[in-house]
């Protein structure tokens, strides 16, 4: 073991949470309080926690993740059970000692295969035609705010991106960063009621809004101090009929109350920009945005 | 000259760094290539023609980058020129003001 | 001599500063009832991203993912050599210093873009174009913050503005200067209420497709422009290198250091805001009152 290694041994585990059904309220728990680093992404982490049952058309996903994260690289499950952030620690140490770690999950094959036509090879003639480096290029269309004729940029997202709630999977056009089409394709996971806990909705606001420290007190049973928190949220976004907006959910979980009903949520996303979305769906519990979802889905 | 070298030097050290270190490189597979959208697939590759939201916020901006490169020479002698070189000043940034006054109104500063 | 002199003081002043500032990072915690880490936790994080391989992804812009990390922390470095470390000696003696800083500044804007733009993934392109749009009003505070202080020293000159307060500090009777040019720092360094290029909702934005020594590099360049963009500051407001006993360099050090926790705790608390909403505050806010501090300061100039 290098001097370089024994070094980084030390360092909080750096892992990137994958949260399935039940799994919601202990994993934010579970960052909350404990040494380890929860990576925003698999780039940057170095072990994937899987945490509760992910359904087997998920399988995929879950593998795109994992094989996202850089090898050497470990996956961990975890059901719940006492003393899992020694098991994190320890394969961080593995990993630091020199272990190779977990395979890739997928066949290493590209998106598209290369077709060998066109000046580049991409399977087509000029700049839009084909399949340039394994993927088709962004077509333009009109845009829902100003009309303009950019690009249209489609993807899906999710279901264990870390902005989204778990389970949630959606197939958004963006234009720039304005949403202007918004399927669900996948609803959120059903999560026990625990998840529906004020200070844990409240938290994620809090970090979507760029205060992991006082999310994570607020989970641990303290006052969320911040400044502008409430403040920073657009008054209007994501209104819904008889629950307000999310500025006034937001309060109201800060305040320990748990808002109602979520249904047309996800009609309120359309011409929002990506932020904004985020936010709007964090506002509302994980039970209530599960109904909303299942009623469009 | 000692300037441009300074900054020359530093450039070079730094990119030196950055190519050092980025030699520190696995084989990436096809699946660990991918973008990263949370388990999703993009439909296309992420560059394109991207709507910029805040274009007409630029033109404005750039007034008020022009207005920066007089505030230059008007800084090192407004001590000397007292009072004229405030009111001459002042004149210059009302007219830019009634600028934003007027971006505001046409809504340059939403995203759209 | 003197300048390889300065040259070493330089490149320490950034590695021991951008220590300090990743451990600032990790006492701020302390401030929400959290764990601290010990002063050796930098260090260990560092070393962990370094032991962590790169990867490349699809298609990307080979030249610019490798070369944007370094951009950054030579336009760091480059700032940074404008302070005067003693009364008169900067590495970069010019009479136009504030105008060689506020290039480094703006240019800030293209490394950030150019790493989120190199990657070809779609959240660190968000996270490019969204803090070129925020980016560049605040370009504007910060011009105006910097020639405030180049009013009463008659001088572009950082040599000229340290002297210029030998009596009082510009802290004092340039009150508002400090609080708009944090704004501009935590810009700079894309930190807390100002992140909007590395953000939580775009999964870490420009850097979410990072790994291994790139992101090391990244978050190190991060961190030496909180050094320089602190020394600057330190410079411009509190007097530099002046002050009784202590050598010159000493008490910049100590003026950085405060300045540094200060951006870091601001960082760490105040929320941020959507881009459409900052973008409309930065315009609407914080231009007219960087107007309002221009005037203020010109009038007690004169």
């Amino acid at each position: 073991m290098s001097w370089l290694a024994r070094l980084a041994a030390g360092a909080p585990a750096p892992v990137y949470p994958v949260i399935g059904e039940g799994a919601q309220p202990r994993v934010e728990r579970l960052f909350a309080s404990a040494a380890l680093e929860r990576a925003q992404s698999p780039r940057a982490a170095a072990l994937l926690l899987v945490s509760g049952n992910i359904p087997e058309a998920h399988r995929e996903a879950l593998d795109r993740v994992h094989d996202q994260v850089p090898r050497p690289r470990l996956g961990l499950h975890w059901e719940g059970d006492d003393g899992i952030e020694e098991r994190l620690l320890d394969a961080w140490r593995t990993l630091c000692a020199g272990a190779t770690g977990d395979a890739d999950r997928l066949p290493d094959e590209p998106p598209n295969p290369w077709e060998g036509e066109g000046d580049f090879g991409q399977g087509g003639e000029g700049m839009m035609g084909g399949v340039p480096y394994g993927r088709p290029m962004a077509m333009t269309g009109e845009d829902v705010r100003d009309g303009l004729e950019l690009d249209r940029y489609t993807a899906r997202v999710g279901p264990f991106a870390p902005m989204l709630p778990p389970g949630l999977v959606l197939e958004v056009t963006l234009q720039g960063d304005v949403i202007v089409a918004c399927d669900v394709l996948s609803p959120p996971y059903p999560q026990p009621e625990d998840a529906d806990d004020p200070a844990l909705c409240a938290a994620r606001m809090l970090r979507l809004l760029g205060l992991p420290g006082p999310a994570d007190r607020l989970i641990r049973g303290g006052a969320a101090h911040a400044i502008g928190a409430r403040r920073a949220i657009p008054r209007g976004l994501g209104r819904l009929e008889n629950a307000g907006d999310a500025r006034m959910r937001f309060a109201d979980a800060l305040r320990g109350r748990n808002g109602g009903a979520a249904d047309g949520i996800f009609d309120t996303l359309i011409g929002l920009e990506w932020s904004e979305a985020a936010l709007a769906l964090a506002s509302v519990t994980p039970s209530a945005l599960r109904q909303a979802a299942l009623e469009v889905a | 000259m000692a300037t441009l070298l300074v900054i020359a030097f530093w450039t070079a050290a730094s990119v030196a760094l950055a190519l050092a270190l980025s030699r520190l490189q696995n084989r990436t597979s096809a699946p660990q290539a991918a973008p990263f959208l949370g388990g999703g697939t993009p439909d296309t590759h992420a560059w394109q023609r991207y709507h910029f939201r805040a274009y007409t916020m630029t033109l404005l901006f750039i007034a008020f980058e022009m207005e920066m490169m007089f505030m230059y020479p008007w800084a090192v002698v407004f001590v000397s020129e007292g009072l004229k070189a405030m009111a001459e000043m002042g004149m210059f940034l009302t007219i830019l003001a009634v600028g934003i006054l007027y971006g505001w109104r046409e809504g340059v500063f939403r995203w759209e | 001599m003197t300048t390889a002199l300065l040259v070493l003081t330089l490149a320490s002043t950034l590695a021991v500063g951008a220590w300090l500032g990743a451990w600032f990072d990790r006492l701020a915690p302390l401030l929400y009832g959290g764990r601290a880490a010990g002063p050796l936790a930098p260090l260990r994080a560092g070393a962990a991203a370094l032991l962590r391989p790169r990867i490349e992804t699809e298609a990307p812009d080979r030249m610019n993912a490798r070369l944007a990390p370094g951009w950054y922390l030579a336009l760091a470095a480059a700032g940074l050599s404008v302070v005067p470390f003693a009364p008169g000696a900067a590495l970069i003696e010019t009479p136009v210093g504030i105008v060689v800083w506020g290039s480094c500044e703006a240019l800030t804007i293209v490394a950030v873009f150019l790493h989120g733009w190199s990657p070809n993934a779609p959240f660190p392109l968000i996270g490019a174009y969204r803090y070129a749009a925020i980016g560049l009003p605040v370009m504007l505070p910060s011009m105006f913050v910097l020639i405030a202080a180049a009013l009463p020293a008659e001088s572009l000159s950082f040599t000229a503005i340290v002297e210029s307060q030998r009596e009082v500090w510009n802290i004092v009777r340039q009150p508002l200067g400090l609080p708009l040019f944090l704004i501009v720092g935590l810009t700079l360094t894309l930190r807390g209420p100002m992140d909007f290029a590395d953000a939580a909702d775009i999964a870490g934005g420009t850097s979410a497709e990072d790994s291994g020594p790139g992101r090391a590099l990244w978050q190190g360049a991060r961190l030496a422009m909180l050094v320089s963009f602190s020394a600057v500051a330190a410079t411009t407001f509190l007097g530099g290198p002046l002050g009784p006993a202590l050598p010159g360099p000493v008490w910049l050090w100590i003026k950085t250091a405060a300045i540094m926790a200060l951006t870091v705790a601001v960082g760490h608390g105040v929320a941020r805001t959507t881009p459409s909403r900052m973008l409309t505050i930065l315009w609407v806010v914080l231009l007219p009152l960087s107007f309002v501090h221009l005037l203020v300061s010109g009038v007690l100039a004169l």
